[in-house]
């Protein structure tokens, strides 16, 4: 079954604004541009909200509690329930509800998913032993990550690695393989947390975590001290070290030095364990860490462009057009059966064509600038442009699926085993895909509003990040063309690939 | 013009200037930041109420439900012309190859049904010769002896195979056939009853189990080596101190 597209009219209407934000910018370039000094809502409902979940033990343990017992019941019905993909609850939430939907939650709370996520609460239990409070360190060896693999390389592997798990050996229609990919992370977040110190998988290793991470640069909400003075005048550094009752921040962060959400978890641990109480989650306009804030390093620059990558390329993997070319090139090549050659090489070529599209951009950047800013430092720096693009297509993507293919979900909750069950009719495949969420004129509006807002934010970061970037203040009008150019190429490529009908994933 | 209450601009600018309320040229420098300040706040508001917005809009009506024809489920078996099914397809050298098993699940004892297609992905022309069918059991440890189903003949481009399990069990289909000369194997898996994955949660559980009894194995030998190194060192130390005290 197939999803329709966004209608051309809506692509139009976003194709007019992109070329009139992309003139307007290229006028502001000419412009010294101001930092913009950012005042945020320091105790915001939503904070207030997330400030209690996360500080309150209990109401943070029960949803724990509540979330690993879904999870065995994902992996219950995964390894002993019916093998119909959409009957049963372990392919049915896992990938149309919880992947599609996990990047709509970071849009609005960041990277709470993380505080409880349940494969780390598991991980947690079997070798900390504790359901609360600070555990004893002596039920992990302690080791610190081998400097090698302290970066977020292992992370980026991974999730190639499950990428191509996901679209190339059909995992998402694979109850028994879902459940086992479960399980896979529950031993490795174990294994890890026995091993290493404080949470080097969450930090390190776990492909969904820093794609949560990355993408929380975009949230509106932060944890960060109310007073940096306060920060500034400590010396016991609880957030960092943790107290006798509160666990140590879980990926090494100084609450005090604290600029940029990627490698929070939220786990609210500073929160606890601040005596001052200084750290509270606040407002803040969803851009600014992307666009002034986050520091730039190669590995995370390089991670961030596949992530635009592996975005893209999931939407194309959807498309009808897919299947013909993947057939006509695994013949090319002499590739047979399930064409896991054909669709390795394609993925390798799906991170690469944007990578050398991206590296070109900067070459020539640097070559129209004609002045000596070291090649790796402009990558680096302007590799956040990629982001919001990502981002927000990723969103719009999977606002499709969750509104189109939600339905249906509360059958399998009574019955998550899926037993005696036949698989999905044609006919009921058809009242599933006319049973929407929402509006489908709803759906197309928040769609091309996406992608325009994370032009906008692709532009707003070019022109900060190229000011500070590029020495001599003000940038001499065209400097950043290439990069403006390839961000107008992304989103219309994006753009191309919501108009076209969509499979469905189940 | 509403006089703010807020006064921002003031405390983000030097001097103590209201530029937004007190317009004369009181020692201005054009910085800016009392711009930026208020352009800020402004659009944390904005994002705020578009979130509030976005989350209502989440609770539109959903569009009214259609009715489903169709023959139920429960009337079919594996003779019908459309019974539930599970289908497999696969690209082999020059053919496309789309295997389908009635029922969907098949069980010990009740007769089921391959239906295989093979079309050739240039021409579009169904296979014409003989397809034979094997099986045998899936697994490590499993029987790798091949057992001949039937040798089949297209019947409208369809190769039908019968097939009745006496037990449950994981076993793979094999489809043989040749054309152009060239031989094709055709594998494809087909779990019949009831398969329970207790082996793999074995496994899991296994390694779980290895990796907690070896970390806590070290830490008490770390733990052991530690006392026994306070102690040595303890002893050490008296004997330095009673060494000093005989000295003296």
């Amino acid at each position: 079954m197939m999803h329709p597209g966004l209608p051309p009219g809506w692509a139009a209407l976003v194709g007019v604004a992109v070329v009139v934000l992309s003139l307007r910018t290229l006028v502001a370039l000419r412009k010294p541009t101001i930092e913009p000094q950012v005042r945020r809502a320091a105790h915001s409902a939503p904070g207030t909200i997330m400030r209690h979940v996360t500080a309150l033990g209990p109401w943070l343990l029960l949803l724990k509690i509540a979330l690993v017992a879904l999870f065995l019941l994902i992996v219950t019905a995964g390894l002993f329930g019916t093998p119909i993909p959409e009957r049963n609850l372990a392919t049915a939430l896992t990938w149309n509800i919880w992947w599609a939907g996990l990047i709509l939650t970071i849009f609005f709370v960041g990277s709470f998913w993380c505080a409880v996520c349940p494969w780390d609460t598991l991980a947690g239990w079997l070798v900390r032993r504790r359901l609360v409070r600070r555990a004893p360190t002596n039920n992990s060896l302690n080791l610190r990550v081998p400097r090698i693999i302290r970066s977020v390389w292992p992370a980026l592997l991974l999730f190639i690695g499950l990428t191509w798990l996901e679209l190339g050996t059909g995992l998402t229609t694979n109850p028994r393989a879902t459940a086992i990919l479960g399980l896979a992370m529950v031993v490795m977040a174990t294994v890890s947390l026995a091993l290493f110190e404080r949470k080097a998988f969450c930090r390190y290793f776990c492909p969904v975590g820093r794609t949560i991470g990355f993408y929380s640069q975009l949230a509106p909400v932060e944890l960060r001290p109310a007073d940096i003075e306060v920060c500034a005048r400590c010396t016991s550094l609880e957030c960092y070290h943790g107290t006798d009752r509160v666990e140590p921040c879980p990926t090494h962060l100084a609450m005090g030095r604290l600029t940029e959400n990627t490698y929070c978890t939220s786990c609210g641990n500073c929160v606890s364990s601040c005596p001052s109480e200084n750290v509270v989650w606040r407002l803040r306009p969803p851009s600014i860490e992307a666009v002034q804030n986050a520091r730039p390093h190669w590995d995370e620059a390089c991670f961030l462009l596949a992530l635009l990558a592996l975005a893209g390329f999931h939407g194309i993997t959807m498309l009808p057009l897919w299947e013909e070319g993947i057939s006509s090139f695994a013949r090319l090549v002499g590739d047979s059966g399930t064409l896991l050659l054909s669709f390795s090489i394609a993925l390798l070529a799906g991170l690469a064509v944007p990578t050398m599209l991206y590296s070109g951009a900067v070459a020539a950047t640097r070559r129209i600038a004609g002045i000596a800013v070291e090649y790796k430092q402009l990558f680096s720096g302007l590799a956040f442009v990629a982001l919001p693009l990502a981002f927000t297509y990723h969103l719009a993507h999977n606002l499709g699926h969750v509104v189109r293919e939600s339905a249906g979900i509360w059958t399998l909750v009574f019955n998550p085993l899926g037993a005696g069950m036949q698989p999905l009719s044609v006919a009921e495949k058809q009242a599933r895909h006319m049973d929407l969420l929402i509006r489908p004129e709803l759906l197309f509006t928040l769609q091309a509003g996406l992608i325009l807002f994370g032009f906008w934010v692709a532009l707003q970061v070019l022109r900060h990040r190229g000011q500070r970037l590029l020495p001599g203040g003000v940038l001499a009008g065209f400097t950043l063309l290439p990069m403006i150019l390839l961000a107008i190429a992304f989103t219309g490529f994006h753009l191309w690939l919501l108009m076209q009908p969509m499979m469905m994933r189940l | 013009m509403q006089r703010c209450k807020l006064l921002k601009c003031a405390s983000a600018v030097a001097a103590n200037n209201t530029p937004f309320i007190d317009r004369e040229e009181k020692a201005r420098t054009l910085c800016g930041k009392c711009m930026t300040i208020v352009l800020t706040d402004a659009r944390v508001a904005q994002v705020t109420k578009l979130i509030i917005v976005v989350a209502m809009l989440g609770w539109c009506a959903p569009t009214p439900a259609h009715h489903v024809l169709g023959r139920p489920a429960y009337s079919l078996n594996e003779d019908s012309n459309t019974p539930p099914s599970m289908q497999v397809e696969v690209q082999i050298g020059e053919y496309l190859i789309s295997y389908m098993v009635f029922p969907a699940f098949p069980r010990p004892n009740v007769p089921g049904r391959i239906n295989l297609y093979a079309y050739h992905l240039d021409t579009d022309e169904p296979l014409t010769g003989k397809v034979t069918f094997k099986v045998r059991e899936d697994g490590w440890f499993a029987d790798s002896e091949e057992e001949v189903i039937g040798t089949q003949l297209p019947d409208d481009n369809v190769y039908r195979q019968g097939f009745v399990f006496k037990e449950d069990g994981n076993y793979i289909i094999t489809a043989a056939f040749e054309a152009d000369n060239t031989p094709y194997l055709v594998d494809f898996p087909l779990p019949v009853g009831n398969t329970t994955p207790i082996g793999l949660l074995g496994v899991v559980i296994a390694i779980l189990g290895a990796v907690l009894l070896g970390v806590s194995i070290a830490q008490r030998k770390r733990l052991a080596r530690a006392k026994v190194r306070t102690a040595r060192q303890a002893d050490t130390l008296d004997a330095r101190s009673s060494n000093d005290m005989g000295e003296l």
